[in-house]
């Protein structure tokens, strides 16, 4: 027999997507109860071939039928799992991204690779590293919400002592003139340095320790004015509630800011050569300079974006607890692999 | 606000539609003629619901199930089993104690 009905195609179908041992029963049970639905139909006086397509149609897709059939979930993964996918995905990803990408930076920089392919390479990095992770966790999630024997695990039972600590309002005070002493000492200094210094050139004029590129360029004025708008998301983070727009704010300042040091660093353009010269230091001195400075740098961006995943998780301004968070990584994997 | 409705009937609904069937089926039946009494008795369900919801009752041991083979097109009969008609007895009277906190509160308002 080659011609194939609508219904042998339909079951067909279904069955593909059932265990082998499920697919006689239920093959016989589905053709009988499509017959019978078709009978109705032509008794009622519909032409057999419309009836075929109606009943088929009601029936809908056959995956989804096959799915009620063998008991599978049509999510990836179910709310029962949701919350510790997300939890793990953002622990691991703040956690590793940035370790990763700075890590490749650095070794770029001490390979004396330029700027930009230093930049270039630290960013395929994070990209690369982001993408395996929440691939390889989803997938892993997946498996686990389609095996019977480790969703029995019962979730860890929250407690309200996982709530985030809002910080006193005095410990907000202290941090805010901290940060404003620190940010009026180092404009200062920068914006200084190249009149006042330890060293002079033959003609009695003082020689900056940094380098006069970065008044040339204007550079100097986008870092200061980068780390003044820091200062103010301090404040804001001090005295407004959170807030999405700010908290992104935040995390780009950092980040901008840090990039551009990087930038300056890795470029050897902090630094004025007359100045090292002058003073008569070692050429390695502002290499680690630079190394330190970009190695800072990374540890800061770092630090941001993880207070901002965590700041995104709580809806509030929270100082991220590195101790948690490996505890959600470590708890997260044994209670999912270990105990079956 | 049909569309809201739709969907806290659906909510409301979920769950009455096993306690329909171990009910109905204290006497044997297959799942088309389920489907049709079902309907007539004002609980509508789509058939890719309800044949697999009979395996799954089957396989939790509320159901039984034989092939009748005595007709040109055989069918798959189930039937309540004791278990089922126990759980059907305790659920039943779940609804009744709901039906009647119902009636309280509307009382009270």
């Amino acid at each position: 027999m080659t011609a194939t009905t609508l219904t042998d195609r339909y079951v067909d179908l279904t069955l593909r997507r059932l265990p082998a041992r499920q697919r006689p029963d239920i093959e016989r049970e589905l053709r009988a109860s499509i017959a019978d639905a078709i009978d109705d139909r032509t008794d009622a006086g519909s032409d057999p071939a419309e009836a075929e397509h109606a009943v088929l149609t009601e029936l809908g897709d056959p995956a989804r039928l096959a799915a009620g059939y063998a008991d599978r979930p049509l999510h990836l993964i179910g709310p029962g799992l949701y919350l510790d996918y997300i939890r793990l995905v953002v622990a691991i990803l703040v956690i590793v991204v940035p370790a990763t990408a700075g890590a490749t930076g650095f070794l770029g920089i001490l390979r004396g690779e330029s700027a930009g392919s230093v930049i270039a390479g630290t960013l395929g990095t994070a990209v690369t590293t982001a993408v395996h992770i929440v691939f390889w966790t989803t997938l892993l999630f997946a498996v686990i919400e389609r095996t019977a024997s480790l969703r029995t695990v019962p979730a860890r039972q929250w407690t309200p002592d996982a709530l985030p600590q809002p910080p006193s309002r005095r410990a907000r005070h202290g941090t805010v003139i901290a940060e404003s002493v620190v940010a009026v000492l180092f404009t200062t200094f920068v914006l200084l340095s190249p009149v006042v210094s330890t060293q002079t050139d033959a003609a009695g004029d003082p020689v900056g320790i940094l380098s006069p590129w970065l008044w040339e360029t204007g550079v100097v004025y986008v870092f200061l004015g980068l780390a003044l708008a820091g200062l103010g998301v301090t404040v804001a983070k001090s005295y407004l509630r959170w807030s999405v727009p700010v908290a992104v704010a935040a995390v780009l300042l950092s980040v901008a800011g840090t990039t551009l040091l990087i930038w300056i660093a890795a470029g050897d353009r902090l630094l004025n050569p007359a100045f090292t010269d002058a003073a008569g230091w070692n050429s390695d001195v502002a290499y680690w300079t630079n190394a330190g400075l970009i190695i800072a740098a990374v540890l800061t961006v770092v630090h941001a974006v993880v207070e901002t995943a965590a700041g995104f998780a709580a809806r509030s301004w929270v100082t991220p607890s590195w101790k948690s968070m490996i505890h959600t990584i470590v708890d997260g994997v044994s209670l999912r692999t270990s105990r079956r | 606000m049909p569309e809201l409705y739709a969907l806290h009937q659906q909510e409301l609904r979920r769950g009455t539609i096993v306690l329909a069937c171990l009910l109905i089926l204290k006497k044997p039946n297959y799942g088309y003629a389920l489907l049709g009494q079902l309907d007539r008795s004002g609980f509508a369900v789509d058939a890719d619901t309800l044949y697999p919801l009979l395996r799954r009752l089957e396989k939790q041991e509320l159901l039984t199930s034989d092939w009748n083979t005595e007709e040109s097109r055989p069918r798959k009969f189930y039937r309540t089993s004791d278990q089922g008609a126990a759980l059907a007895d305790t659920l039943s009277r779940d609804w009744e104690e709901l039906n009647a906190a119902f009636h309280a509160l509307k009382e009270e308002s």
